[in-house]
């Protein structure tokens, strides 16, 4: 529904959120605004494998499974997603660790295609993580939800089998697509997925509805230039916590909230 | 479900499954309505609406987060056994022919509602599709195929096979609800029967996931509520309410099979409470895991414990509240009476009304006091159309022309685009 619309019919009913709307879009202005809530990281479980082989300045592999998200599409490449900006945070945090980040999205892949590739393209590769991002195509398909956890179930037995800690990564936040497509099953379902298995989820569901409620990420820009811009912005964003919940405890890499070497 | 021990006579002034049929009366004192019937298809509504805003924490204290078993499965409990109640009577009196017309018309207008609801979809779609495809999102979003093929989306809807967000419930209530007279038709006959052949096919879909009607877009995608598995819910209630129509059924009043149903409800809450508990604070243990359930919980084949969960809990209920209950008479019992007794219009406004919800939750945001304003104004806005369709159903009576008595059967049409029979009794 076009803001337009949805404003006037909604006005009506709650006045009082406008003030919410005028999100400064100049906020991006300033270098990583977009800091995330302890609340996110703090029950998940720790990757302590990754985080001491970052600070004892070993070799580092991190293998990125995903969709269009994952691949940086929208901000015009993988140079500018998600892993490339999680390569570099972790690079200039941890300069003596040699820190790789092979991105493997694909655009519209599904849990099941990821798991499918998991013997060919992630194992040899040795990774010390794995980052799974996943469940959209899944929503956006309404493929079954028994069928999805299955899926990851057995991708997730097969990485630790092989000795690689996982995260999990969920959906992008919008603000019009939860009126068409349910995600609520798969959000639900991956978070179960990941309590039953102690691996950790980096919640981007969540994590990108407190930047657009905080007014630090404006998501409904519709420009050509300046959604590739919001793109990049974000990817960034996404990078940089993610390397922040990677290195989570380990004393040198805790000021979570404004990490000076960003770029 | 109802038992009835010491009330050979039946009510049914059920609106939503029988907005035909307000009376069917075998004695003076069958006037009386079951109430648990509507009050509690009226909470499920309630629940629905919450249920589906997932960004309100209201969601945490449905049904859904207490209990295995969530709204949906008390509606189609309840929807079965009214059904079997209102139609088993009218095929008693009024033969299978008409019986099964008057259950076809009940269909045809679900099938409207359905329709209806797809429109306020693709509204929803057109309005957004060019926004999305112009966003972030656009390549995600792309693969959901909802306007690429417009036509086929249409024709797919039509034939109940396209069920996009929240619009699953309805067309397995509508094959459900076609089903009912040869069911019904079956009880007559061989009733253990129907229930052996209707729970082996519940059975059989628990152990062979394949089992399952194909939804559109393909190939993967199947109908989300698996009428092959809920079927089993809905007949079951039917059969009650069925039986109801003819003293009951005896052994249900049985001891052990209470403390059975109290047994299995605590057990639920408590497990399944802990989890929502939980996930609101992590360090608090978890009781029984959640894993090795996981096989027993589907939403979409009605898994075991979903199935076991409600059942126990309509024993209980049935057991422990009286059908005329003071409480359920009384005025606050009264906005969840009137919802459940109009269920589906309510259900048609509740399901526009969470899009709507959770487009201002997503918009506005504004935390737990703006989903509490959210969730409030919902259901107010129910109860208020719920209101307002029975003072307009009071009005009519009064007015001579629809009167409960009179048999003017075949005539008027309330509610467009769900019209309906005149009320009538035999």
């Amino acid at each position: 529904m076009p803001p337009a619309f949805l404003r006037s019919t909604i006005v009506l009913i709650a006045a009082g959120g406008i003030g919410l709307l005028s999100a400064p879009a100049g906020a991006f202005d300033q270098e990583r605004e977009c800091s995330v809530p302890e609340s996110f990281y703090a029950y998940e479980p720790p990757l302590t494998k990754t985080a001491k082989a970052l600070a004892g300045g070993r070799q580092v592999v991190i293998a990125a499974l995903g969709g269009a998200s994952t691949l940086g599409l929208a901000a015009g490449g993988a140079g500018l997603a998600w892993p490339a900006r999680l390569a570099s945070a972790l690079a200039g945090r941890f300069s003596s660790a040699r820190v790789k980040v092979v991105n493997l999205a694909e655009a519209r892949q599904t849990a099941k295609r990821a798991a499918d590739r998991l013997d060919r393209d992630v194992l040899p590769l040795k990774p010390t993580l794995v980052i799974w991002e996943t469940g959209t195509m899944e929503a956006v398909r309404g493929i079954d939800v028994g069928e999805f956890r299955e899926t990851l179930q057995a991708g997730i037995d097969k990485l630790r089998a092989a000795g690689d800690e996982v995260v999990l990564m969920n959906m992008q936040f919008s603000h019009e697509t939860d009126a068409m497509i349910h995600f609520q099953p798969y959000l639900i379902a991956m978070r179960e997925l990941a309590d039953a298995n102690d691996v950790p989820v980096f919640r981007r569901h969540g994590i990108m509805r407190h930047w657009a409620e905080s007014g630090l990420l404006d998501l409904r820009v519709r420009d050509d230039e300046k959604r590739r811009q919001l793109a990049g912005k974000l990817y960034d964003c996404i990078g940089h916590a993610m390397a922040d919940f990677v290195t989570r405890g380990l004393p040198a890499a805790k000021p979570a909230a404004s990490p000076e070497s960003g770029r | 479900m109802v038992i009835r021990r010491n009330k050979p006579a039946l009510v049914a002034v059920d609106r939503s499954d029988s907005e035909e049929i307000m009376t069917i009366a075998t004695s003076p004192s069958a006037t009386e309505r079951d109430l648990r019937l509507d009050f509690f298809r009226g909470l499920a509504l309630f629940c629905m609406f919450i249920d589906h805003m997932p960004n309100n924490i209201l969601a945490d204290f449905t049904l859904q987060s207490m209990m295995f078993s969530d709204a949906a499965e008390v509606f189609i409990l309840i929807s079965g056994y009214t059904a079997g109640m209102v139609y088993g009577r009218a095929m008693e009196r009024q033969g299978f022919l008409v019986a099964g017309v008057r259950v076809y018309h009940r269909v045809w207008q679900l099938y409207v509602a359905h329709v209806f609801l797809f429109m306020m979809f693709m509204a929803t779609v057109a309005y957004t599709v060019g926004a999305l495809n112009n966003s972030i999102y656009a390549e995600e979003f792309g693969a959901a195929n909802f306007l690429n093929e417009p036509g086929l989306a249409v024709v797919k809807a039509l034939t109940l096979q396209f069920q996009p967000a929240f619009m699953d419930i309805l067309p397995l209530y509508i094959v459900l609800l076609a089903l009912l007279p040869f069911v019904l038709a079956g009880f007559r006959s061989w009733p253990g029967v129907v229930i052996f052949v209707s729970f082996a096919l519940w059975l059989a879909v628990q152990f062979d996931k394949r089992i399952a009607l194909p939804a559109y877009p393909g190939p993967d995608r199947v109908w989300f509520f698996n009428p092959f598995a809920w079927q089993a819910l809905f007949l079951l209630g039917a059969w009650l309410g069925w039986r109801g129509t003819s003293g009951g059924v005896s052994w249900l009043s049985r001891r052990w099979l209470f403390w059975l149903a109290a047994g299995l409800s605590l057990a639920g809450f408590l497990i399944r409470f802990n989890w929502t508990l939980h996930g609101f604070y992590d360090p608090l243990p978890v009781a029984v895991s959640d894993k090795p359930l996981w096989p027993f919980l589907s939403k979409g084949d009605l898994g075991l414990l979903r199935f076991a969960n409600v059942l126990a809990l309509a024993l209980l209920v049935a057991r422990l509240i009286h059908p005329q209950a003071r409480f359920l008479a009384s005025q606050a019992a009264r906005p969840f009476v009137i919802c459940g007794r109009n269920s589906l219009h309510i259900f048609c406004l509740g399901i526009l009304l969470s899009v709507l919800g959770q487009l201002v939750l997503n918009e506005f945001f504004g935390g737990i006091p703006m989903q509490f304003a959210v969730s409030a104004a919902g259901v107010a806005i129910m109860i208020g159309v719920a209101a307002l369709m029975e003072w307009f159903a009071a009005a009519q009576g009064a007015s001579g022309g629809r009167a409960l008595e009179a048999p003017t059967a075949g005539r008027g049409a309330r509610g467009c685009p769900l019209p309906s029979y005149a009320p009538r009794s035999s």
